[in-house]
């Protein structure tokens, strides 16, 4: 691995000259795209759409467990509200929602970034019926 | 370039204890104390036996207060990546334990401090944001036995169902982070950490990944915003570093919110922690990266750096508005950042490439995050130095 001194003040001639050393470590990230010195280091924020569903069959149906608790919990939390806003109650049910929201963005995450969350336990017990692999 | 004292033993301290050496990871210098021993029975391949000793009050432990929920925020991954290896939840214990636990860190979830369930605090009319739905005394007892070396068998609050569920076995690491609301509330608490983040992060709500339409995200922000603002903002007063977001000043009436402006307030004085700079310590600097040598796109990059006051602390602050598009710009802008704790030139673009796919990789939130990760780990290292060397020097006098 090449080492460089760390007073080294950088000029743009000599960051062509880096760049092979850093591509040489294991980029994990898909969604890079070099041509030239043109690199995607865009903010991806849309986790919806793109790859990483669920693999199991269990975890599709806590996503989706999820879903409906956060549109019952938004509805409740709207009605609780109406006319009511700054009471403990309408404090409370936005609360939730925001509760339930960041399991399910967590999860989002961890299907984008990393492994089916089921994946450790499946791999032990593969005959249950929550680790039949999900088809959409 | 390895270093070896030898000192000559003479009895463990009753509060060490010996374990088979862990992978070395890059980045991170393990001080492995090996032992050899004359005396006493050979091993069956007739060889020494060495090991690695870590005495009790070998654990650091960080502070990070964020909204974002546990343990899964971009910051923490960021984190545990600077220190080598992945973070995981504990392997065949609860599935929806909160925890992540990797070779050198173990990131705890103060939710599991909850002292009311989802029904209690619907009972007692409290949100989880308020200190009454939370357990200061068990929070302090469990950070202060892990802090001294003992294992504790910590609560775990179940966030889909909403239950406390039965405690799972936590061991003390080299690294604790405690992650949540509340870590800097508590003073006795406070007084644990070694270090202390505040990662304001409340624009960065997306509406995709929330689940929910953008009006109900505004609606839910506008209600807990009353208890935000009494019980967590003020945390910001006790926190070593705060990274806080703001719209940009880049682009005249912008209302996309796409571009960035984020700001590393650092506190000065801080042992083992010293702050990041631009050319000049202590000087007031405005900096435009873009010209003649570096080209950058629309709307470009601003830094700023100087000396401030926050909340009567004396503190160093560094901004950053705009967007990373392409990798010289980050390592030009990299090469000329001072005291910023890398182990080699280039190391802060190899952290931010690595995960370019998360969140904030090509603006400051991203940069200041991986930095904080840098100055964390740095700190780590001279916390363990001086531990280390401080038997030797009572040995001396």
């Amino acid at each position: 691995m090449a080492t460089f001194s760390t007073s080294f003040l950088g000029s743009i001639t000599d960051v062509n000259h880096i760049r092979s050393p850093l591509l040489s470590h294991k980029l994990v990230a898909s969604s890079l795209c070099f041509s030239g010195q043109k690199l995607q280091l865009a903010a991806v924020s849309t986790v919806v759409e793109m790859g990483g569903g669920a693999k199991f069959k269990g975890t599709h149906m806590r996503e989706k467990k999820l879903t409906d608790m956060i549109e019952n919990k938004v509805t409740e939390a709207q009605e609780v509200c109406a006319g009511n806003e700054g009471s403990d109650e309408c404090k409370l049910a936005w609360d939730e929602v925001e509760e339930i929201s960041q399991v399910k963005a967590h999860l989002r995450a961890k299907l984008e970034h990393e492994e089916d969350p089921l994946e450790s336990f499946c791999s032990g017990n593969p005959e249950t019926g929550e680790c039949r692999i999900y088809d959409d | 370039m390895a270093v070896s004292t030898v000192y000559t033993v003479q009895a463990l301290n009753s509060s060490c204890s010996i374990s088979t050496p862990t992978k070395t990871h890059l980045g991170i210098q393990q001080r492995q104390v090996l032992f050899y021993s004359n005396a006493g029975k050979k091993t069956n391949k007739g060889r020494v036996r060495g090991g690695e000793i870590r005495c009790a009050g070998d654990t650091i432990v960080i502070g990070l207060a964020a909204d974002s929920g546990c343990g899964k925020s971009t910051f923490m991954r960021r984190l545990t990546s600077v220190f080598g290896g992945a973070a995981e939840p504990p392997r065949g214990g609860n599935p929806d334990s909160n925890t992540l636990i990797s070779d050198t860190t173990t990131v705890i979830c103060l939710d599991d401090y909850h002292s009311l369930d989802r029904t209690g605090r619907k009972v007692e009319g409290v949100t989880a944001l308020d200190p009454r739905a939370n357990n200061f005394d068990l929070m302090y007892e469990q950070v202060k036995a892990l802090k001294d070396g003992i294992a504790v068998d910590k609560p775990i609050y179940n966030h889909v169902s909403g239950l406390l569920d039965p405690p799972e076995l936590i061991k003390p690491p080299k690294i604790l982070v405690i992650e949540g609301l509340h870590p800097m509330y508590d003073q006795r608490v406070r007084d644990l950490l070694d270090f202390s983040i505040y990662l304001d992060i409340s624009n960065d709500r997306d509406m995709a990944e929330r689940g929910h339409s953008l009006e109900s995200i505004k609606a839910s922000i506008e209600a807990r915003k009353p208890d935000f603002d009494a019980y967590i903002d003020p945390q910001k007063q006790y926190a070593d570093a705060v990274i806080e977001v703001l719209p940009t000043q880049l682009i005249p009436g912008d209302n996309e919110g796409k571009v960035l402006r984020v700001k590393l307030i650092m506190k000065e004085g801080v042992k083992y922690f010293s702050p990041v700079y631009l050319f000049d310590e202590g000087s007031s600097i405005s900096w435009i990266p873009c010209g003649r040598k570096l080209t950058c796109s629309y709307p470009g990059i601003k830094f700023a750096y100087g000396p401030d006051s926050y909340f009567g602390n004396e503190v160093s602050v560094l901004e950053m508005d705009g967007q990373f598009d392409r990798l010289d710009e980050l390592i030009y802008v990299e090469s000329h950042l001072s005291n910023i704790s890398t182990k080699f030139y280039g190391e802060i673009t190899q952290q931010m490439l690595k995960h370019a796919d998360f969140p904030g990789s090509n603006n400051g939130t991203g940069l200041f995050q991986t930095i904080a990760g840098l100055k964390i780990r740095d700190l780590f290292e001279q916390i363990t130095a001086s531990k280390a060397s401080a038997p030797l020097e009572a040995t001396k006098a």
